[in-house]
């Protein structure tokens, strides 16, 4: 038995309400022992990190990844994804089924779950889809999905329009007691949409899509939750209306739950005005006053986490005009940074920040990680907060470079991650 | 920068070319009052001497007309007026080219840029292609209609026909009617013509009136014959036919009724209301023939000879470069 301590370190773990400088053992890939303060002089460990007051957290648990991989590896190999998810302090991470062949079967959890297992690094999970083939028609097998592993069941990039399906899925669903998660826009409102309606869209001459899209799918969905019981997420919360309903639900006591990235509380529509199709988003961009409602959900809870809605796109699909230019953009490299950018703004704590970056997601999700419990996987990153840098897609780590946040100067660098008390990031071989 | 010069009416010389702060012609919306003048009172010039104008901006010079959506007049407009300004021009269609063949905006435009053409005149249905394809090639690029987004030459051709009838823009009131969510020539439009202190009135169904279109400074009225009341100049816009088959509006017949522009609405202008359209037109839809033929009244055919006018104005600008 060998006990390796991090020590001088600063630690955050919202969920035992830690924030203080102190200490943690790791024995056989789990964390033995937290103790805050300085470590016993006598006290017999085998190898003696000094973290020099680095942040020392839970790793990131990253609940919304589009994997290129399989169908799309030009883009981005499983392997590629993983490492760049490790360098941006990702411990777990889930993947959206929008893969070819979709994730709509067992087989095909098991085997996306087996190939990230033999790379290593972050520990992949994944959404099993709500249908078949992600068409929004026919119930896709969840039972055996839930079996091969699935921690819940999506549509991907699309909502279920249809009322009775939408109602049949979230009672199945509660019956698995698996969450369902939603991206909350109607279709029929935002077909042929190219971005946020208001008087951007007009200036452009891009075709609006309204913002009460996301409400009204939402509302709908909350009534049907209300009907079948089921545990509902909200993917990527945009709105203020849609916020307000979350805020409503949640003060009522239905089993509902929101995340949303990074884009939608630093940037707002205006950011399209140039036409720059590294903005194209979905959902889009919103109004400056939705910006405002995002930040005001995180800091009041009413959004409970935050995820890098990674989506790797291919460069000829950006180099377009705006209108048929594919929407989505890179996330896993600037998850930690871009979401800090609300503590040094004083809009949240740090500890705050991590809740919802790790122990939120880990929790909605029933997967590990999301705390350095005495006994939990050594699953860690140790950071520094303050370290300024300089967004650059040509940097990343994954292969998918085309960010929004292009030459954004930001602060907090991930120097190490464990995943079960191994080094995965820098890689070892580098260390 | 630009120097307001002096109407070429009055007969003494010739105003200066207009100089731009923009190597390209990418839209209304950011052009100075200054900018607009100056092209205006050249364009003006040129509608005096269409043949004789002395100019030779383009000699030597090649203009590429690249039109991704089928156009007679615009392109027929752009290639007399560069040929009237010494350019040698070529025009590429987009059906059967290797654009339908997948190759993207990008690809032809790096193909195109390798034959080292000096003015790129681009028309697209989609909203920013212009400017897309400003970031990407050498030549000064002319938008000659992106999507919804503007149709600058059109809106300075539209100016242009207004102030030489009128002898002025300030002041006027003019209702724009029809298509306001689809159409690049009324943006276009409500940014010029407001730059130049008119009092701009949309007139459409509720369908198809953008979002948030009353910031652009403009007022909106959803009744034809309030919205065109003593109105100085009622422009018409096209409306696609498809959208009156129960999607935007119920039908044609409903169309007309209710948005169409006849004799009796007409009355309701003032006197002298003058009748625009940007072409092609559908009689008896949203324009009643009578109407549009009227010379009295309509201005349909001076806006097809001022087009040419006006982008020899905008040709011998970009030929010049940012000022």
């Amino acid at each position: 038995m060998t006990i390796s301590r991090f020590y001088n370190a600063h630690i955050v773990d919202p969920s035992q309400s830690i924030d203080g400088i102190g200490y943690i053992d790791i024995v056989d890939g789990k964390i033995s022992d937290l103790q805050l303060g300085t470590p016993g002089e006598h006290d017999t460990v085998d190898k003696l990190t000094d973290c020099n007051g680095a942040i020392l957290a839970p790793g990131l648990v990253d609940m919304r990844v589009q994997s290129a991989d399989p169908g799309a590896e030009h883009l981005e190999s499983l392997s590629t994804l993983l490492a760049a998810a490790a360098k941006g302090g990702i411990t777990a991470l889930t993947c959206l089924p929008n893969t070819r062949p979709v994730i709509d079967e067992a087989s095909a959890i098991d085997s996306l779950c087996l190939r990230a297992s033999r790379i290593g690094g972050p520990r992949l999970s994944a959404y099993g889809a709500a249908t078949k083939g992600l068409l929004g028609t026919e119930m896709a097998e969840l039972g055996l999905m839930a079996d091969a592993g699935a921690v819940g069941f999506t549509n991907g990039t699309t909502a279920i329009a249809d009322s009775l399906t939408m109602r049949r899925l979230l009672a199945y669903a509660s019956m698995l007691d698996r969450p369902f998660i939603q991206h909350c826009e109607d279709p029929s409102l935002t077909e042929n949409g190219e971005m946020n309606e208001g008087e951007t869209s007009t200036r452009l001459g891009l075709i609006g899509m309204p913002s009460e899209a996301e409400v009204i799918i939402l509302d709908r969905d909350l009534h049907l939750v209300r009907l079948s019981g089921a545990r509902y997420h909200v993917a990527h919360i945009s709105t203020r209306a849609a916020i307000e309903s979350v805020r409503r639900a949640k003060a009522e006591g239905l089993g509902v739950t929101a995340d949303t990235a990074p884009p939608y509380f630093l940037l707002n529509e205006l950011a399209v005005s140039t036409y720059n199709t590294a903005f194209k988003l979905s959902p889009p961009l919103r109004s400056e006053d939705d910006r405002q409602a995002v930040i005001e959900g995180l800091a009041d809870g009413t959004i409970d986490a935050v995820a890098s809605d990674h989506m790797p796109v291919d460069r000829d699909a950006k180099t377009q005009p705006f209108g048929p230019a594919a929407p989505g953009a890179s996330g896993v490299d600037t998850l930690l940074a871009l979401t800090l950018t609300l503590v040094h703004q004083n809009h949240i704590s740090l500890s705050r920040a991590i809740e919802l970056l790790s122990l939120a997601p880990s929790t909605i999700l029933d997967i590990e990680g999301g705390t350095l419990m005495p006994g939990a996987a050594a699953n860690f990153i140790l950071f520094r907060p303050d370290s300024s840098w300089i967004i650059k897609g040509a940097d990343f780590a994954s292969n998918s470079r085309i960010t929004p946040f292009e030459s954004h100067p930001v602060q907090g660098v991930v120097d190490f991650t464990y995943i079960d008390g191994v080094q995965a990031y820098p890689p070892a071989e580098l260390a | 920068m630009t120097k307001q010069t002096p109407n070429a009416n009055s007969g003494h010389g010739q105003p200066e070319v207009a100089r731009l702060s923009n190597r390209h012609i990418l839209g209304i919306e950011g052009m100075s009052p200054l900018e607009i003048r100056a092209l205006l009172d050249r364009g003006s010039y040129f509608a005096d001497h269409p043949a004789d104008s002395g100019s030779t901006a383009l000699r030597g010079k090649t203009i590429v007309n690249l039109f991704y959506e089928n156009s007679t007049r615009t392109r027929t407009s752009f290639e007399l007026a560069a040929k009237r300004l010494g350019g040698s021009v070529l025009n590429i269609a987009v059906a059967g080219s290797s654009v339908k063949k997948g190759e993207t905006l990008l690809d032809t435009a790096t193909t195109l840029n390798a034959m080292h053409p000096d003015i790129l005149v681009v028309r697209h249905n989609c909203s920013g292609a212009a400017r897309l394809l400003s970031q990407h090639v050498d030549a000064a690029v002319i938008n000659a209609g992106d999507g919804r987004h503007e149709h600058p030459t059109q809106a300075l051709l539209d100016a242009l026909t207004i102030r030489r009838r009128i002898g002025r823009i300030e002041g006027l009131t003019v209702a724009i009617c029809g298509d306001i969510a689809n159409s690049r020539v009324a943006r276009s439009n409500i940014h010029l013509l407001s730059t130049l202190g008119a009092n701009i009135r949309l007139v459409c169904p509720s369908t198809l009136l953008p979002a948030a279109i009353d910031q652009m400074g403009v007022d909106v009225y959803t009744d034809m014959e309030s919205g065109i009341a003593d109105a100085d100049i009622v422009m018409m816009l096209r409306l696609q036919t498809e959208r009156m088959a129960g999607t935007e509006t119920p039908s044609q017949r409903e169309y007309f009724n209710l948005f169409g522009l006849n004799k009796d609405k007409l009355n309701r202008a003032a006197p002298k209301a003058l009748i625009m359209h940007p072409g092609p037109m559908n009689r008896g839809v949203e324009i009643d023939s009578a109407i549009a033929d009227d010379v009295e009244k309509s201005l349909i055919h001076i806006q097809v000879e001022m087009g040419v006018a006006a982008r020899m104005a905008c040709l011998e600008a970009v030929s010049l470069g940012a000022a």
